[in-house]
């Protein structure tokens, strides 16, 4: 501001334009985007460069001069250098895409040779440039000797103090082979590496047949060739959709081969890891496969790669390798996914001269031959002009061949160069360059030697600029020129494929996640709160652990790999396998968390399926009832037998219903019937009892209400039922109790007649209010050969006596003089 | 009954004397005010709901006379002892109403609980009044003694046959005590609700003052009293159903447990049936529980959570509870015995309690989820309010204390004449700050990206340093809170690099004015600063160019062997803080772009598409629009 002003500071404002919101942010964020994409995240189609690393490879090439057989120059140099002359972004991007290009396990043919610490498979990073070291690969000398044949267009750098390479006179196409990874605005890329024959070998035939289809290609493009190897999944097929779209997923897993272990080892040994996946994630994320024992058979992993990748997995001896490694490639990166996206930079007419666009492989290798052509034109161009500046030199040096005397003698009676020049033309038809140079001419170059060794030369290049001429005719020539020099790449730089391809694609394992289990048995503990827990097994069971306040309900036994079947007062049956219940020393699961129980629910039986003891089959085929089956019966006094083969897969959280109780009504129980089980007992909550053929109950194919079995008077409700054998003296019956204790109460055809169902049944009591008496805890299912004899049965009988007698004391106030009914 | 006729005088302790309560009633009462005034009742009553608790009555029955300040309470217990005490040679009745600390409740044998203070309660009553008749019927036979001002009128007097056992006590407050006697009868309703939902003891209350008689039946207990508070105030219980637990055995305690839409927490807690308003470590124990309880439903149920960070105070949110414990030597803090001490009480409540708890939100998922919901919507919103507040509390200063480090603030207060340039990273921040002019200019470098506010939510915002300094350099709050009148500089330019990285901080930070601070933009407080594109050097002469077009009439001037150097600015950082001056800061050669949003659609419209969650419009946009780009990155 001007001094001495009047005015306040502040107060002038300037010049102030109004701009609208909506158009300034549209032209910032597309300045922005756009400069993202165009020189910033995409590859260039024709050198398959981003901006970054094109500048990266020229800087070391034509500033540093770091060819290969130069010794190495400090990092901080080359970064140094890129930005100073022509990247004006942070020193970090420009590191970490050198160090990318060095990197053999990131780019199929690393650019660069790296000297010092460059990073690892395992996620490790590079040391900081200081440390490190770097010269140019003998892979990326091809991309820059063209560079001073005036091959491509140049432009000024960000200071307009230099000149840099739009794009590089690249022989080999990198973008296939070496693949690019970017993320720009609304555009990213991601394309995969490529092996140089295979890619030279498709390009090649596409310049002989330049209408050939993807398919066609793809008989010299096997697929995706990454530098970690790895095997692909996808079929050809699939893979000539992905390049004829130039988008899809691209699985690859690693592989694997099998090495004998100690005595009871095995040993599976991953050689190879898919493209991009960090090897120390992979090997924890199979550790805590491991760690979470989801595998039993899969003991430990070890990663003993060096240079090479060995990861060894040690497995049991009679593991099959095939269903752990079909587990591990479903769960863990050694099986993944790339998702191609051939998005790169394609030339056009546009001011920026480039646009984003997905290519199909044909596409991308057609502009790479076209790339290549143009080049080549160029480059062939730029040394014809240079054969005919020679020449014309040459012949201006046979006109003074022809008349050397004369020449000299104007020379030597000159006033200096330019009257020499002067007069020189006057007496010859030399112009000023040609005179230039022989006055430049060293006096023994006069001498017949030389001066024949120059009239060679004239006919050398004159042949020489002929045939350029010819070639520069004829198009046929100069393609057969791009194909020679491509072919002389992959002659030179080429090797075989590391990634395996298989034309239908490779087989994928299956597995059976029963075949992971491993076969034992169990005991599972449900209490009444349902808290449920797996155990190997247990001694005592009126020592087991439950939660303050909670009891143990049921102890079912058997093997991991039968169903466990939870029945609940609501209806449903929720199966899972008893290998799926949590094996703990603690509380265990609360059932509520493992399925989906609503309020109120709980469970009122569980059985283990385990055929050793099922008294019998318990599936049959058709409509056929089979042997072995259940009851259940509901509060409202309705009841039916149903198979319990359509409950024996695993069910979802929300379980199978198997029954539909009506009105308020709750499912009481769900009970085996044996095969020699004729007779249903029931018994009600007013203290009636009755007695009926089972056969009678009707079995149900699906689940409903049954029939009614016992007809309910007024608020009644039936407690308790039990399948009987009739008259067989070893049959317990019914057992009910009064809710203040007393005598047990039976329901057996001793003492209750046996009626149709749906009778009202019998009084078993006058007054008072009955329950189903609980049988003793105890384990059921095989024996559990673990648990120590003695200890289990005798004390939990007297434990259970025990609290019988306490329970008769408690009782004392009501009912004390209620008699008992006499029931026979 | 056999506890009963164990209960004599041989069982009463003589401590000391009564005098000093009428000398000191607020070592006894805690005041002399309303609250002490009454709490000569629940002396009273407590003694005889001690007998109900003990089991040895069924109702105790409280009249407030005509007069407003005379008291009758009755009980049908067993009557307090009238044999003659062996040590002072007086009835035991007389012994308990004018002895200080003497009572049954200090043997520990005749009663397993007592809320009481420990005896001093009938006599110090007695103490305070001007007349207390106690009628006792015991072994068949009604005794009677009137007090005045705690000294006996006469000896203990048979007035003849009675039939069953009980207490009753009638009392006066002494007027030389208590400066008001009149007592109030809805506070004693209110208590003796609690009292008898506490113990589920019946109370009959005779209002003759109002001439009411409220028989307060407790029905089931602790939970029909939190439904009787909620109802009274309604809440919007989450669920109908109330969590109740009861204990019996070894620690005995009882509790009453729901959520309800309001916030707060609020547990009404007694120990031995009196009630802690302080709360106290039986409060302290059943928090613990049913945070304990939730988290491990959460755990089991899976509830996800996504990143937000339950706190306690959020499972606690909406909580209402009562709570009684029974503590056999119950320790108080506090002067009025508000606040349970006993450290071994917390453990117990929520040893007792989480499980319970935890079994009960397990098998009831549908409450369990409409009460996780509730805290997750609960924990959530307090996130959000966090934000905010983080935004609110820096935006809300004026003092310049407050402000972030990193401004430069100008001189001048004067917020119609100052601005402030928001620039680029810390190197652009030096020259700007050496270029401004001090006294009405200041300058608020931003580090890297700026947030893109148009698809964070506002909890990440509102954590955004870069975003936080700038609404507290701008003084004048977010989003509703926005007054423009607390703005702080009259001026804000964003004074961004010219490179692609400066063009998207700059659109960047216009979306955050816009979405978050519009109306700074409708003032037309939003500016773009304009630094230069080219600086042509030739001879001595050095001139600047904002396009291309201007530099190439620059190079026209050039005559000439004179080589034109030409360079292109990117950064800030690239000019001296001289040329920063001459080109970009001084109102005398600088041009100031300024913001409007001309029309709300279009500039929404934007917006949504350049910066938005959807990729496909920002994909579109740049395959139809990239002609439009004008300054585009080699």
């Amino acid at each position: 501001m001007a001094k001495g002003k009047k005015s306040e500071p502040g107060e002038l404002i300037g010049e102030v334009v109004d701009v609208p919101l909506h158009s300034i942010t549209r032209n910032r964020f597309l300045n922005y985007a756009v400069s993202v994409i165009t020189s910033r995240a995409l590859p260039d189609v024709r050198d398959g460069l981003k901006p970054v690393q094109r500048r990266i490879l020229y800087a070391m090439y034509k500033d540093l001069k770091l060819t290969p057989d130069k010794k190495t120059l400090k990092c901080a140099k080359i970064v140094g250098q890129v930005l100073g002359n022509y990247h004006p972004h942070g020193d970090s991007a420009v590191y970490e895409a050198l160090v990318r290009m060095a990197q053999p396990w990131s780019l199929r043919y690393p650019l660069i040779e790296g000297q010092g610490n460059f990073g690892s498979i395992d996620g490790d990073g590079a040391a900081a440039y200081r440390y490190t070291e770097a010269k140019l690969q003998k892979v990326a000398v091809p991309f820059l000797e063209e560079i001073t044949k005036d091959t491509v267009e140049f432009r000024s750098n960000f200071d307009d103090s230099d000149k840099e390479p739009t794009v590089l006179p690249s022989r080999i196409p990198q973008l296939l082979v070496n693949g690019c990874t970017g993320i720009a605005v609304g555009v990213a890329t991601n394309i995969p590496p490529h092996n140089l024959n295979e890619v030279v070998e498709a390009a090649v035939h596409l310049v002989d047949n330049p209408q050939a289809t993807t398919a066609e290609l793809l008989t010299k493009i096997k697929g995706p060739d990454f530098p970690t190897g790895g095997q692909l999944l996808e079929s050809r097929e699939t893979l000539a959709e992905i390049y004829e779209n130039g988008q899809g997923r691209i699985r690859c897993r690693g592989e694997y081969e099998l090495e004998e272990g100690k005595r009871s080892e095995r040993h599976v040994v991953v050689t190879s890891i898919p493209y991009m996946v960090n090897k120390s994630s992979l090997v924890e994320a199979i550790g805590a496969i491991i760690m979470e024992k989801k595998i039993p058979h899969l003991l430990d992993v070890r990663d003993e790669s060096t240079d090479k990748i060995r990861i060894v997995l040690v497995l049991k001896k009679d593991a099959d390798p095939e269903t752990v490694m079909a587990y591990l490639y479903k769960h863990t990166p050694l099986r993944s996914s790339f998702h191609v996206n051939m998005t790169c930079l394609v030339p056009d007419q546009s001011p920026l001269g480039v646009r984003p666009d997905r290519l199909s492989l044909a596409e991308a290798l057609t502009h790479f031959n076209e790339f290549r052509y143009e080049v080549t034109v160029r480059r062939l161009k730029h040394e014809l002009r240079l054969i005919k500046e020679r020449l014309h030199i040459l012949e201006g040096f046979k006109i003074l061949f022809d008349d050397l005397d004369t020449a000299l003698d104007i020379i030597r009676n000159s006033d200096g160069r330019a009257d020499a020049a002067a007069k020189i033309m006057d007496r010859f038809p030399l112009d000023e360059k040609q005179t230039d140079a022989i006055l430049d001419l060293r006096l023994y170059r006069l001498g017949r030697p030389d001066v024949q060794s120059v009239l060679d030369e004239l006919e050398d290049k004159t042949r020489k600029k002929d045939e350029l001429e010819m070639l520069l005719d004829s198009p046929t020539r100069l393609w057969g020129v791009v194909k020679d020099e491509m072919l002389e790449m992959a002659q030179a730089h080429g090797d075989t494929r590391r990634t395996k391809v298989l034309v239908r694609g490779a087989e994928e394992y299956s597995y059976d996640e029963q075949s992971l289990i491993v076969d034992e048995d169990a005991t599972v503990l449900i209490s009444r709160d349902g808290w449920i827990r797996r155990v190997g097994s247990v001694s005592d069971l009126s020592k087991a652990r439950v939660r303050p306040g909670d009891e143990l309900q049921y102890a079912v036994r058997g093997s991991t790999l039968c169903p466990i079947l939870f029945f609940s007062n609501y209806g449903i049956c929720y199966t899972c396998l008893v290998n799926d219940i949590v094996a703990t020393t603690g509380y265990g699961d609360p059932i509520h968390g493992t399925f989906a129980f609503k309020d109120g629910e709980k469970i009122i039986a569980c059985f283990i399926l385990d055929e050793r003891v099922l008294p019998g089959p318990i599936t049959a085929e058709g409509e056929e009832e089979p042997e072995i089956q259940a009851v259940s019966l509901t509060s409202d006094g309705k009841g039916f037998r149903f198979s319990l083969q359509s409950y024996m897969e695993s069910s979802t959280k929300n379980g199978r219903k198997f029954a539909r109780p009506a009105g308020g009504a709750q499912v009481v129980g769900v009970k085996l019937c044996k095969p020699n089980t004729q007779l249903l007992a029931s018994g009600t909550r007013f203290g009636r009892g009755a007695l009926c053929k089972l056969e009678e109950v009707n079995f149900l194919s699906g689940a409903g209400k049954g029939v009614t079995v016992i007809k309910l008077g007024a608020d009644d409700r039936l407690v308790g039922f039990e399948p009987l054998e009739e008259e067989s003296p070893t049959s317990e019956g019914l057992k009910l109790i009064r809710d203040n204790g007393g005598t047990e109460i039976v329901v057996h055809p001793r003492y209750v007649k046996i009626t149709g169902r749906a009778g009202k049944g019998q009084t078993l009591l006058k007054r008072g209010l009955l329950n189903a008496v609980e049988p003793p805890l105890q384990v059921v299912g095989p024996p559990d050969e673990a648990a120590e004899e003695g200890s289990g049965a005798a004390s939990e009988e007297t434990a259970a006596a025990a609290d019988q007698g306490s329970a008769s004391t408690e009782a004392d106030y009501e009912g004390e003089q209620e008699e008992k009914v006499d029931v026979e | 009954m056999s506890a009963a006729s164990s209960y004599s005088a041989a069982d009463i302790t003589v401590l000391t004397g009564l005098e000093p309560v009428r000398k000191r009633p607020h070592m006894y009462i805690g005041s002399t005010d309303d609250q002490g005034l009454h709490h000569l009742i629940w002396e009273i009553v407590d003694n005889s709901i001690d007998e109900v608790m003990n089991g040895h009555a069924s109702f105790v029955e409280v009249e407030l006379q005509a007069d407003g300040h005379t008291i009758k309470v009755t009980d049908n217990g067993r009557g307090i002892p009238v044999d003659v005490h062996p040590e002072s040679g007086k009835p035991a009745l007389e012994l308990i109403l004018t002895t200080l600390h003497a009572g049954g409740k200090f043997e520990g044998s005749n009663y397993t609980f007592s809320g009481g203070l420990h005896g001093v309660g009938a006599s110090v009553v007695n103490a305070l009044a001007t007349e207390l008749v106690a009628e006792v019927k015991r072994d068949g036979v009604l005794h009677r003694q009137v007090y005045h001002k705690g000294i006996p009128e006469g000896p203990l007097t048979t007035l003849g046959e009675a039939r069953g056992t009980g207490t009753s006590i009638t009392f006066s407050p002494d007027p030389e005590i208590f400066p008001n006697i009149e007592f109030n009868s809805k506070v004693i309703l209110e208590v003796l609700e609690a009292k008898s939902y506490l113990h589920r003891c019946k109370v009959v209350f005779k209002d003759r003052k109002e001439d009411v008689i409220h028989r307060l039946d407790p029905g089931d207990g602790l939970e029909g009293y939190l439904r009787k508070l909620l109802a009274d105030v309604p809440k919007d219980p989450i669920f109908d159903q109330i969590f109740t637990f009861a204990k019996d055995e070894g620690f005995k305690m009882e509790v009453a447990l729901q959520w309800v839409e309001a916030s707060g927490e609020s547990i009404r807690s007694y120990v031995n049936g009196i009630e802690t308003q302080l709360g106290g470590t039986h409060d302290q124990g059943l928090k613990t529980a049913l945070v304990r309880a939730v988290r491990t439903y959460m755990d089991i149920s899976g509830t996800s959570t996504k990143g937000l960070k339950i706190s306690a105070d959020d499972i606690r949110d909406g909580v209402r509870a009562v709570l009684s414990v029974y503590v056999a030597d119950p320790q108080f803090k506090g002067q009025t015995k508000d606040r349970l001490n006993n450290p071994e009480v917390t453990s117990a409540v929520s040893g007792a309690v989480a499980p319970a708890l935890e079994q009960f939100l397990l098998t009831n998922p549908s409450v369990s989820d409409g009460i996780v919901g509730r805290i997750i919507t609960g924990a959530k919103r307090r996130a959000a309010a966090e934000a905010a507040t983080a935004l609110v509390s820096r935006k809300s200063v004026s003092k310049r204390l407050n402000l972030p480090g990193k401004l430069a603030d100008c001189s001048s207060n004067k917020a119609e004449l100052s601005e402030i340039f928001i620039v680029e990273g810390d190197s652009a921040g030096g020259s700007a700050k050496q270029a401004r002019d001090r006294h009405y200019q200041a300058i608020l470098p931003l580090r890297g990206k700026v947030l893109n506010t148009e698809q964070a939510s506002m909890k990440k915002i509102g954590a955004n340093r870069e975003i936080s300094d700038l609404v507290s350099a701008l003084g004048c709050g977010v989003g509703k809170n926005l007054d423009l009148s607390k703005l702080r500089y009259g001026r804000v330019v964003i004074l961004t690099d010219a490179d692609s990285d400066g063009h998207h901080i700059a659109g960047l930070l216009l979306t955050f004015f816009f979405r978050y601070m519009r109306d700074l933009l409708e003032a037309g407080h939003v500016y773009l600063g304009r630094p230069p594109l080219y600086r042509v050097r030739y001879g001595k002469k050095t001139e600047w160019a904002w396009n291309e077009e201007q530099r190439d009439a620059i190079l026209t001037q050039v005559k000439g062997n004179t080589k034109a150097e030409i360079t292109r600015f990117k950064g800030l950082g690239e000019m001296t803080p001289k040329q920063l001056k001459e080109t970009t800061l001084d109102p005398e050669s600088r041009t100031l772009f300024r913001v409007t949003v001309a029309d709300f659609d279009l500039a929404d419209r934007a917006v949504k598409d350049c910066f938005g969650k959807d990729s496909r419009l920002r994909y579109q946009l740049v395959m139809e629009r990239s002609a439009e780009a004008d300054e585009v990155d080699v």
